[in-house]
């Protein structure tokens, strides 16, 4: 039973990493519906700028959100205006210019540290915690926490305010958006940018759980891109669900069948979930179509 | 729509069906003569220099597989990531039929395209009912899969290790010493997959094709079997991938997991030299190719041993530039500059297409 | 019909005559380093490369170079197979290198040393471990530096001397679980690890995992279901740390835990803090911080580093590769001439005994060309310092912290 308790909490901390990652591209693509293959990378620098501010600043990871969120929202509505803006309506070429900054941005960073794997430690993601008969990681368990917490948030944010009910217009028709006086560019640039900003976070917020080496961003990007559409496009509900889905398929293919095929096991029910209910597990059915559209 | 119909098998539209590919044949022959003839000669010049002949090798089997990728890929509008999974089947059936059947690889060549182009009707499937992205997405999870399985079942695949193939000189083994015979093996895949392409495009299934691309709804209604059309340029596709493959093991000798699935130095790879050189396009992969392969290996041995990895980061900012501001790639730009009144077709992958 | 040795041994002349018109005394005598510069693979490919060059720098400026000639070693880029005889294509075609040296990976090695042979160029593997490398018997081909099997058999010392004897149990009663990351280099010391541990007649349990797994809880989990007296990991940086504060988190505590290949630099212990590292067994390359006894002149290569780069050094096969370079250049002396047939003679025909290096190693090559006096050495993180336990002579440090507290 113990077992069985174990894995489960596995598969649920695991699923809050995946959720955190995966929250910003839920936005990126699965609202605004542009196809970004660096996001890994956002969460590389995330955890990178982390290491920077630590050492510059001697600042905790936690901490250093504070400034790795307004830098990578920078960056993100840069990389939004410069790359993406010009490939509006165009999937195919986003992937491949995004391939491209996946590559850049990858290797810049190797040229800048030369490879060696750096650790961030926090005061805070020390220990582990024991609920009940199962221990429990603490930076997990915070890591869960924060996944819950901005997912909360963007949810409040997409239906409350009005620069997210925007945002959710320009997602359905970009032209009546238009016509209802939304600036159409500047929802996809901070949409982007939040996207590219929630990624930093997550990197900040795993960079005590990991050694960071320039390729980590390259492990995270297929699943992100798994969870994002498993959960259901357009839905943030359902991306953060999503993220439990790929969680616990990990770690119950893990445990019982072997982790070395875990990872086949996930891309395998990804590739059935997607070709007999391409909409994901929660979105609405037709949901992967739209924003796909092109127009004005 | 029967299948008849894309391929007629008996009477007059057979007939008719030859005729016309004898035409295109004839049409498109003075112009890949010239290509092919041009590289050959750009080979001879090289002659003695075993490191351009090995580029220019490379050049030539990328450019191949890169002009496999484009009969699904721009002809069909299908951008496939996920290629290297029929690269790397080409790979592993020759070197199983090598090895332990002590096969010559000339006739393991057609067992290895078939094993790919099987594959490819298997898993594309159910793999087609999806559009633009998602599919490129689920072709990247499936290298993922095949990347996997092929590292833990190690019964034919030599797992992690991966598989060797012995040196044993020979024409009927297709192991060289000198550079310049796989130079000419490789530009004979070339010639091998730009004439497949050249029929493919002149044929009924090639005109399929660019319907289902350029709108699949459109296609579909006018009678078109949407998912036969997808299915047969797949496993062409697949085919000649998959004998690319087959020849990389023998260029290489040594294969395993990463190098055959390898996102960057296959799978995404031969559609980057396919943007490049121009998406769509009979000779813009091939292109594609002789312009990348070299100016990679320029890059590598520039700037990949002061800072690591600046040539890749090059190459990304590459990548980057073209799809912004050269979409039609290098033929397309060609084209352009010859007839700049008319708008030179711009391919457009299905999912894009107006609703 | 001509075989390849026959083909390149034309080359190989071809090439002397052509080279005797030039001015001979004043052209560096060049060797090309095949390693990967770039992609993930490109910090220990620099480092060791690198001490190549920090050996042909001793070497120039101790001698005046070799054969009247200073050494110049040329950096051939190759992060595959692929571009490894890219690499040898360069080196031998454009660079005009006399032989080659290398390599960080099996695959880019196995490659790169046929593509070296079909022109006659010998190629000396100072790092890359995979045992079929020298079985294949390719007769331009030696490695100085340890094997897979090495690797295998010190970790097996590991267990039955050091681990078993401190436990109280003998061989048939312990239990130990294998631990590897699944590519290439983890596998083929597990095969090892694992073949060897069962003829000793221990129980072994064996798990593998992806060195990019974003999670290796369930490894972990499945080696505590096991409760091995001692977890041998064999795995990159990045996976081996996660593993470790895995085993922290879920509270994974076996009396033993042995790390092969890696663990022992300060990327590690940045990870894990000393306190937890105490008493975690490395299996890995000679340091340079080794005894003088054992490893004569590490102090110096020590300093020689550090002079030349102005930082530690990043890695520990460095000085194995540094060490490789040496025997290279003695094997090119002793051949009076860089043609690799004349190379690997000299090489068969040294005898120098185990201390002769800064790496402890000796020389004394088996008929398939791998050194058979080279071997990993056993340390342990003591008070956040890494310090050899094992074999007796290499010793600064008593074994402590076994069974861990």
């Amino acid at each position: 039973m113990t077992e069985i308790l174990n894995i489960l909490a596995l598969g649920l901390l695991l699923g809050g990493i995946y959720a955190l990652v995966s929250v910003g591209l839920n936005l990126i693509f699965g609202v605004i519906r542009v196809v970004n293959f660096a996001q890994g990378e956002f969460v590389m620098l995330g955890m990178y700028g982390a290491l920077a501010a630590q050492v510059a600043l001697g600042f905790d990871p936690y901490l250093g959100a504070v400034l790795i969120l307004p830098a990578l929202f920078a960056l993100g509505c840069a990389v939004y205006w410069l790359i993406l803006r010009p490939l509006q309506g165009e999937p195919m070429m986003q992937i491949f210019a995004t391939f491209g900054l996946l590559m850049l941005i990858q290797n810049a960073v190797l040229a800048a540290t030369g490879g060696a794997a750096f650790s961030v430690n926090s005061s805070l993601a020390v220990g582990s915690v024991a609920l009940g008969p199962v221990q429990v990681g603490t930076g997990r368990l915070i890591v869960l926490i924060a996944a819950t917490v901005v997912t909360g948030g963007l949810a409040w944010y997409l239906n409350a305010t009005w620069h997210g009910k925007a945002i959710r217009a320009v997602a359905q028709d970009r032209a009546a958006a238009k016509l209802m006086g939304v600036n159409v560019q500047r929802v996809y640039t901070i949409s982007f940018g939040i996207g590219a900003a929630l990624a930093g976070l997550a990197g900040c917020l795993l960079a005590p759980l990991y050694s960071m080496t320039p390729q980590i961003g390259i492990n995270f990007i297929l699943p992100a891109f798994a969870v994002v559409v498993l959960g259901g496009l357009g839905s943030v509900a359902g991306a953060y669900l999503g993220g439990f889905i790929v969680g616990l398929t990990e770690a119950f293919s893990g445990y019982y069948l072997d982790p070395a095929l875990k990872h086949a096991v996930l891309f395998v029910v990804f590739i059935v979930v997607l070709v007999v209910r391409p909409q994901g597990l929660f979105g609405h059915a037709g949901a992967e179509e739209v924003g796909l559209r092109e127009d004005g | 729509m029967k299948m008849d119909e894309i391929r007629p098998t008996s009477g007059p539209a057979q007939h008719a069906a030859v005729a016309a590919a004898a035409r295109t044949l004839r049409h498109e022959a003075p112009l890949l003569a010239g290509v092919l003839a041009a590289l050959l000669a750009l080979t001879w010049a090289f002659a003695g220099d075993s490191f351009a002949l090995n580029i220019l090798a490379t050049a030539f089997l990328f450019g191949g597989v890169a002009t496999a990728w484009n009969v699904i890929g721009g002809l069909g509008g299908q951008f496939s990531l996920g290629h290297s999974v029929f690269f790397a089947l080409g790979a592993y059936m020759t070197a199983n039929l090598v090895l332990h059947a002590g096969l010559s690889p000339w006739l393991a060549l057609v067992p290895a395209a078939a094993l790919a182009a099987g594959a490819a009707a298997l898993v594309s499937w159910p793999v087609f009912r999806l559009r633009g992205p998602f599919f490129a997405i689920a072709t990247l999870a499936m290298t993922e899969v095949m990347l996997s399985l092929s590292t833990y079942f190690d019964a034919l695949t030599g797992g992690a290790q991966g598989l060797s193939i012995p040196f044993r000189r020979g024409f009927w083994n297709m192991i060289f010493v000198d550079r310049m015979s796989y130079a000419l093996l490789m530009l004979g895949f070339l010639a091998v997959c730009l004439l497949a392409m050249i029929v493919v495009t002149r044929s009924r299934l090639g005109y399929r094709l660019r319907a289902v691309r350029d709108n699949e709804g459109a296609a579909q209604a006018a009678g078109i079997d949407v998912l036969r059309v997808k299915l047969a340029g797949m496993a062409i596709s697949a085919a000649l991938t998959g004998v690319g493959g087959a020849l990389f093991l023998m260029q290489v000798r040594v294969v395993d997991p990463p190098a055959l699935y390898s996102l960057f130095d296959v799978g995404v790879k031969v559609a980057l030299l396919a943007l490049i050189g121009g998406i769509g396009t009979t000779y813009g992969p091939m292109l594609g190719a002789l312009l990348v392969i070299p100016l990679e290996s320029w890059l590598r041995a520039e700037l990949g041993g002061a800072l690591p990895g600046m040539n890749l980061a090059a190459l990304g900012l590459v990548l980057i530039l073209t799809a912004l501001f050269l979409r039609r790639g290098i033929v397309g730009a060609l084209r352009g500059l010859r007839r700049p009144a008319i708008l030179a077709r711009r391919p457009r992958p299905a999912g894009e297409a107006a609703r | 019909m001509l075989t390849r040795r026959q083909f390149a041994a034309m080359a190989a002349s071809a090439a002397a005559l052509a080279a005797a018109g030039r001015a001979r005394a004043a052209e560096p005598l060049k060797i090309g380093a095949v390693n990967p510069y770039s992609g993930g693979m490109a910090l220990y490919g620099d480092e060791v490369t690198r001490c190549y060059e920090l050996a042909a720098k001793q070497l120039n400026d101790a001698k005046g170079g070799l054969l009247g000639r200073k050494v110049e070693i040329v950096r051939g880029n190759a992060t595959s197979a692929q571009e490894g005889i890219a690499a040898v294509e360069q080196l031998v075609g454009r660079d005009g290198v006399e032989g080659l040296i290398g390599t960080y990976a099996s695959s880019i090695s196995n490659a790169a040393s046929e593509a070296a042979l079909n022109y006659g160029k010998f190629y000396w593997e100072t790092n890359a471990l995979a045992a079929g490398l020298t079985e294949r018997g390719l007769p331009n081909y030696a490695r100085s530096g340890p094997s897979s099997e090495d690797f295998g058999k010190r970790s097996v010392e590991g267990v039955l001397d050091l681990a078993a004897k401190r436990l109280g149990k003998d061989a048939a009663s312990m239990n130990v679980w294998l631990e590897h990351e699944d590519s290439a280099y983890g596998t083929s010391i597990a095969d090892a690890q694992k073949r060897l541990l069962e003829e000793a007649g221990v129980t072994v349990g064996i798990g593998a995992h992806s060195y990019k797994a974003i999670d290796v809880t369930d490894s972990v989990l499945r080696a505590k279901s096991a409760a091995p007296d001692l977890w041998v990991l064999t795995g990159y940086v990045g996976d081996t740390n996660l593993l470790l504060r895995a085993a922290r988190d879920q509270g994974f505590a076996p009396p033993a835990i042995m790390s092969v290949g890696v663990g022992d630099t300060k990327e590690t212990l940045d990870a894990l803090g000393a306190e937890f590292l105490e008493g975690v067994l490395l299996v890995s390359y000679p340091r340079a911080d080794i005894s003088e006894d054992y490893g004569p002149g590490s102090n110096a290569f020590l300093e020689l580093y550090k002079a030349e780069f102005g930082r530690d050094p990043v890695a520990p096969q460095g000085m194995t590769a540094f060490v490789g370079a040496k025997m290279l250049f003695e094997a090119i002396e002793a051949a009076g001439s860089t043609d690799f047939e004349a190379v690997m003679a000299a090489a068969k025909a040294m005898d120098r005994p185990e201390g002769s290096y800064e790496t402890g190693y000796g020389a004394k090559f088996s008929d398939q060309m791998q050194n058979t006096r080279a071997a990993p050495v056993i340390a342990q993180w003591q008070g956040g310092e890494v310090k050899a336990v094992y074999p007796t002579a290499a010793a600064s440090a008593e074994v402590v912290n076994l069974p861990r507290a």
